[in-house]
């Protein structure tokens, strides 16, 4: 079954490949299909028994096995949805695009391996898929041309900094303990020495931290996620980083277990505090820099960074309550996110900008994306009835329970900030006035408004009956040592307070019906067209009239000083300075060969006196 | 069976019969090259699975060891003659349409020489015969260098020659002073009478060796004439050079080291030097804008990681190291037949000139995305395996030494994925210039074959390394076990 699923992602990438030297047509239809039978296959899955089996016996000494359980089941079906609406999503934005082909292959490869991710049951297994994805990724990332060859490079180096640790990780704990396998660790690491612990912690955590763009590692994502092509990044934003998150789950949780996690400390540090610590800062700093950009692309990955915060922060705060909301953000934020960027993606398909400043006024042009926007900024920002206020519900609730006030602050603020970049992105874009260029925009193609319609249902659908991903997610996190939650389909119920959406949303219908009426009771207001606004008598400057300009103005002014990317110059400070002594070591090389002979006898020389002094044979 | 000894005197022969060839009729004397190392591939492939038990010793002229000159094929042998006979035969095939100018005949006769001159060291079991067949790799090889009679190739033919010349005295010396010690020239004799861990006299010996060596090996320092030589010479030669010469002398240095001295632990201090070896290379190729200098110095690089594998000592390691050697071979010469091509069409090695190449020459742009893969060692490669292994056995250790060796390694890892990736985007990624001043014909069939042949022996390896990591460990025990190769021989 597992090895049907992977045979069907990693098969359908190449023989999507071949056939579309034949017929793109096919190929479009092809790929589609795929992740619809992969979407078809996963949910049969759920209903089978968790499984483990070795698909693969003895790569260089190695058992490669797969395995599912509901941890990977979530991963997998949120996975092969995202793929499936993406992929529909594609066949409009990269008509006309150069080496379809290509893209086609690899973002079906970029998905398939992620699945693999999901569905191995060893490290090794992991780590190979790991690795398939990052550089599929990298091709994809670069695969915009221009600017977008200098963001991919940055991935890729930073992915491989991070599959290097792993990779120490990984062979240090085969090392020691002889097994990857998911299942046998557990017992292996519960005598493990704290700093041994700590060590591997530390090692894994640099891979995932990356990619899951946690501060000090995020510098990767605002020009990746904003140099893809759309509906990859919303691959990326919504699923690709997620791994990290899915990595973080099995590091903490699965492999190391919750006692050992939330035990490791030293007096008062604790390994998991600075943890969230990392995580509040992580939620806090992006979203201000994500009120400051001015391309929608890049808000919306500052605005990734910062609600991976939030899940990292769910998840690493280890209370029953953070635990099934990070793991419930993760979720919430893989459907809105992706909503968003293929929103954005709609938009740029047909103005060809992304420029918050020259956009404005696209409502009446494109209303299916106007609407997508709105829900998915409206799950971002976690209003009742949309999924994102559930999941931010249960964090904050946890926090404050557990009497984190500056956790619980940080992460209001960043709400208020995900309130301001929101809505800049939604006034920007649809409000104001439509500038001049844009009157003939036609709206969006079918294959474009129907991954938004879906996604767009989702959000509602998961924020007024939040108990049906939550049944699944309670059921994860008891499987990982916490409590249960005691769950309805609209909400909790339990002594930490109540939550009935389905109230919620009774009273939302209500109002707005009684509002409906009262409005259309009353006298008749006048038509006023999109084009006649008010300024203030003067007569408007055709064309020029554009209030999305400089949204935020006086905010970015008091801001700005204070929210420069250190990190970002340090890292490029470093490879700087990597040039700079490469420069230097490429004049060993004189181009004399006097020196080289000289070299050679040094060597002779060095080797006699090591001898002589050390005595090492 | 084939008798080992037909592997040396089948291209050594037609070597001298391509000269005579040509006052017959020229063109087939290109065709000689390829079919003499096909056999010589088929052959040594079909000695693998016979030699893994017991080696097969040949004495030439009917004397036993250790008074006759003898041929040792073990599963190292086999293995690595297999594999030159491969690399050989593939760009014996590249060259047919890729070398058009100049003494074709000198070229493949000087070729198969050259593959002869490997071929004997990885086969022969006395010492004197190392050096003799060293002697004839390393002069075919600075006659390759020169080939195209440029000035930059003739100066890197000399400043090679030069060092290579100072390399093998100091080889000479070292089994001049063995020889003197021990009246004996027979490896397996010689290793036989050093049981104890040795005094002065046994180790001086030993560095000789192991300098002089380490020139072909492009150990770090000794491989200042390795960039020049290597971007200088044709793609061809590039590819037998990087893919198997300098992975010939890594194998004499384990093969002196372990097999006829057992000095494990002085491995221990190559494992260092290898390091050094990496960060150099990675670093030096790091801001090259020449592609093929760059591959060169990235060469040296690979073989830093070799020698840290083989460091390791412990039989993962060697395995490792071998299967590195394997594999850093295979996608080498991967690259370089296709920058051969890109050059040739471009008409200029610098990096900036190969901009959108990929859809002027659509395989080789695959065949080097897919090398620069394996050699940064990215699933599911042949260089994941490979290094996977080696990084495996340095942890096994167990010892803070290598903790920090293998992160330094990685850190290599980290600057060569960084310079590779770069050049894999210029390939496909950037808008091609209008003006090439190269050729415009597509890439001969003869070109095409070898590519896509190793682009599929690197991948099917990468996902099956169980098909050739059975012979690699039997190959890496031969060279631990040091008291089974001495009564395999002496018997």
């Amino acid at each position: 079954m597992l090895a049907t699923i992977l045979i069907i992602a990693f098969g359908g990438a190449i023989v999507s490949y071949i056939l579309g030297k034949f017929s793109s047509r096919l190929r479009n239809y092809l790929s589609a299909l795929v992740w619809i039978t992969l979407i078809g296959l996963t949910s049969y899955s759920f209903f089978t028994t968790p499984t483990t089996n070795v698909f693969y016996p003895g790569f260089i000494g190695f058992n490669l096995t797969l395995r599912i359980n509901l941890l990977s089941w979530l991963f997998a079906i949120t996975i092969s949805v995202i793929a499936a609406l993406s992929v529909i999503f594609s066949f409009n934005y990269i008509r006309g695009r150069e080496r379809r082909d290509f893209y086609y292959l690899m973002i079906l490869l970029v998905n398939a391996s992620m699945l693999g991710i999901v569905l191995s049951g060893d490290l090794l297994l992991f780590y190979i898929f790991w690795e398939i994805m990052s550089w599929s990724a990298f091709l994809l990332i670069s695969y915009s041309k221009g600017k977008a060859l200098a963001a991919g490079l940055k991935y890729i180096v930073m992915s491989i900094i991070g599959s290097g640790t792993m990779l120490i990780g990984i062979t240090s704990l085969y090392g020691n303990y002889g097994t990857l396998a998911l299942e046998e660790l557990p017992t292996n690491l519960a005598t493990a020495p704290p700093l041994y612990l700590l060590f591997i912690f530390i090692l894994f955590f640099v891979a995932f931290g990356i990619k899951n763009a946690i501060l000090p590692f995020h510098t990767w994502l605002p020009p990746a996620h904003s140099e893809a092509p759309a509906p990859f990044s919303a691959i990326l934003s919504g699923m690709l980083i997620k791994m990290g998150t899915y990595g973080i789950i099995l590091l903490f949780y699965v492999i190391s277990g919750i006692k050992l996690f939330l035990g490791l400390s030293s007096g008062v540090w604790s390994f998991h505090y600075i943890l969230c610590g990392l995580a509040a800062v992580t939620i806090v700093v992006p979203t201000f820099i994500a009120v400051l950009q001015d391309d929608a692309k890049k808000l919306l990955a500052w605005s990734t960074i910062g609600q991976a915060g939030y899940i990292m922060l769910g998840i690493s705060f280890g209370t029953n309550l953070s635990m099934a909301g990070g793991i419930f953000h993760f979720f919430n934020h893989a459907i809105f996110k992706s909503l968003l960027f293929l929103a954005i993606g709609a938009v740029e398909y047909r103005t060809s900008t992304r420029d918050l400043n020259s956009l404005g006024g696209l409502i009446k042009k494109m209303p299916v994306a106007f609407l997508a926007t709105l829900v998915g900024i409206g799950g971002l920002i976690g209003i009742p009835l949309t999924n994102g206020f559930f999941s931010k519900w249960l964090i904050y609730k946890s926090l404050i329970l557990d009497k984190q006030p500056f956790l619980a602050f940080a992460a209001l603020i960043g709400t208020w900030g995900a309130i301001l970049y929101s809505y800049k992105l939604l006034h920007n874009i649809f409000l104001g006035q439509l500038p001049e260029k844009y009157r003939d925009i036609k709206k969006a193609p079918i294959s474009m408004r129907l991954p938004l319609a879906i996604l767009s249902i989702a959000v509602i659908i998961f924020g007024v009956l939040p108990g049906l991903p939550l049944n699944p997610i309670n059921k994860i996190t008891t499987s990982l040592g916490f409590q249960p939650l005691n769950l309805g389909i609209w909400g909790t119920v339990s002594d930490t307070g109540t939550v009935n959406t389905l109230n919620i949303f009774l009273a939302f219908v209500l109002v707005s019906g009684i509002l409906w009426y009262v409005f259309r009771s009353g006298a008749e207001s006048p038509k006023v067209s999109q084009e006649n606004s008010y300024a203030a008598g003067a007569p408007i400057p055709e064309g020029k009239y554009n209030y999305t300009v400089d949204f935020y103005n006086p905010l970015e002014r008091m801001l700005k000083p204070y929210l420069k990317d250190l990190i970002d110059s340090f890292y490029s400070w470093i490879a700087e300075a990597v040039k700079q002594i490469s420069t230097r070591v490429r004049k060993i090389y004189t181009g004399y060969v006097g020196t080289y002979v000289m070299y050679i006898i040094a060597l002779l020389a060095a080797l006699i006196l090591v001898q002589l002094g050390w005595k090492i044979w | 069976m084939v008798n080992p000894a037909f592997l040396l005197a089948v291209p050594l022969g037609l070597a001298f019969v391509i000269p005579l060839l040509k006052f017959i009729s020229p063109k087939l004397t290109i065709f000689i090259p390829p079919l003499a190392l096909l056999f010589n591939l088929i052959a040594s492939a079909l000695l693998i699975p016979e030699v893994s038990e017991e080696p097969i010793v040949v004495s030439i002229g009917g004397f036993s060891p250790p008074f006759a000159i003898n041929l040792v094929a073990g599963p190292v042998g086999a293995l690595l003659s297999a594999f030159i006979g491969l690399i050989g035969f593939l760009v014996a095939i590249y060259s047919l349409d890729y070398i058009r100018e100049g003494a074709e005949e000198k070229y493949y006769s000087l070729l198969l020489l050259f593959l002869t001159g490997a071929t004997g060291i990885v086969l022969t079991g006395d010492i004197f015969n190392l050096f003799v067949f060293f002697e004839i790799l390393c002069i075919s090889s600075y006659s390759l260098v020169a080939y195209l009679g440029d000035k930059s190739g003739v100066e890197a033919s000399v400043k090679y020659l030069i060092q290579g010349t100072v390399g093998s005295s100091f080889l000479l010396l070292g089994i001049g002073l063995l020889y003197g010690q021990f009246g004996t020239l027979n490896m397996a004799d010689i290793a036989s009478q050093i049981q104890t861990p040795g005094s002065t006299s046994i180790f001086i010996p030993l560095v000789l060796m192991i300098t002089g060596l380490g020139v072909e090996g492009a150990i770090f320092p000794l491989n200042a004439w390795l960039p020049d030589a290597h971007s200088s010479a044709p793609s061809s030669i590039s590819a037998v050079l990087s893919g198997i010469a300098i992975g010939i002398g890594i194998y004499a240095i384990a093969r002196v080291v372990f097999t006829i001295f057992g000095a494990k632990p002085v491995f221990q201090l190559l494992a260092i030097i290898g390091l050094l070896t990496v960060l150099v290379g990675e670093l030096s190729a790091f801001s090259q804008d020449d592609i093929k200098r760059l591959l060169a110095y990235s060469s040296t690089g690979q073989m830093g990681l070799i020698v840290f594998g083989l460091g390791i000592a412990s039989i993962e390691g060697v395995t490792g190291g071998l299967f590195q050697l394997l594999s850093h071979g295979l996608s080498k010469a991967l690259l370089f037949l296709t920058v051969g091509y890109m050059i040739y069409r471009s008409g200029s090695t610098k990096i900036s000139s190969l901009k959108g190449m990929s859809k002027i020459t659509p395989i080789a742009s695959l065949g080097f995305t897919i090398g620069a893969f394996s050699l940064v060692g990215l699933p599911p490669f042949m260089g994941f395996p490979s290094k996977l292994m080696v990084i495996r056995a340095a942890l096994a250790k167990e010892e803070l030494l290598f903790l920090v060796l293998v992160a330094f390694v990685l850190l290599g890892t980290v600057i060569e994925g960084s310079y590779f990736l770069r050049i894999v985007q210029v390939l496909y990624f950037t808008k091609k210039k209008s003006d090439s001043k190269g050729g415009h014909q597509p890439v001969p069939l003869s070109g095409l074959v070898p590519i896509c042949l190793l682009i599929v022996l690197i991948v099917i390896i990468g996902i099956y390394p169980g098909l050739i990591t059975n012979f690699l460990n039997s190959a890496a025990s031969e060279f631990l076990n040091r008291t089974s190769y001495i009564t395999s021989v002496m018997g």
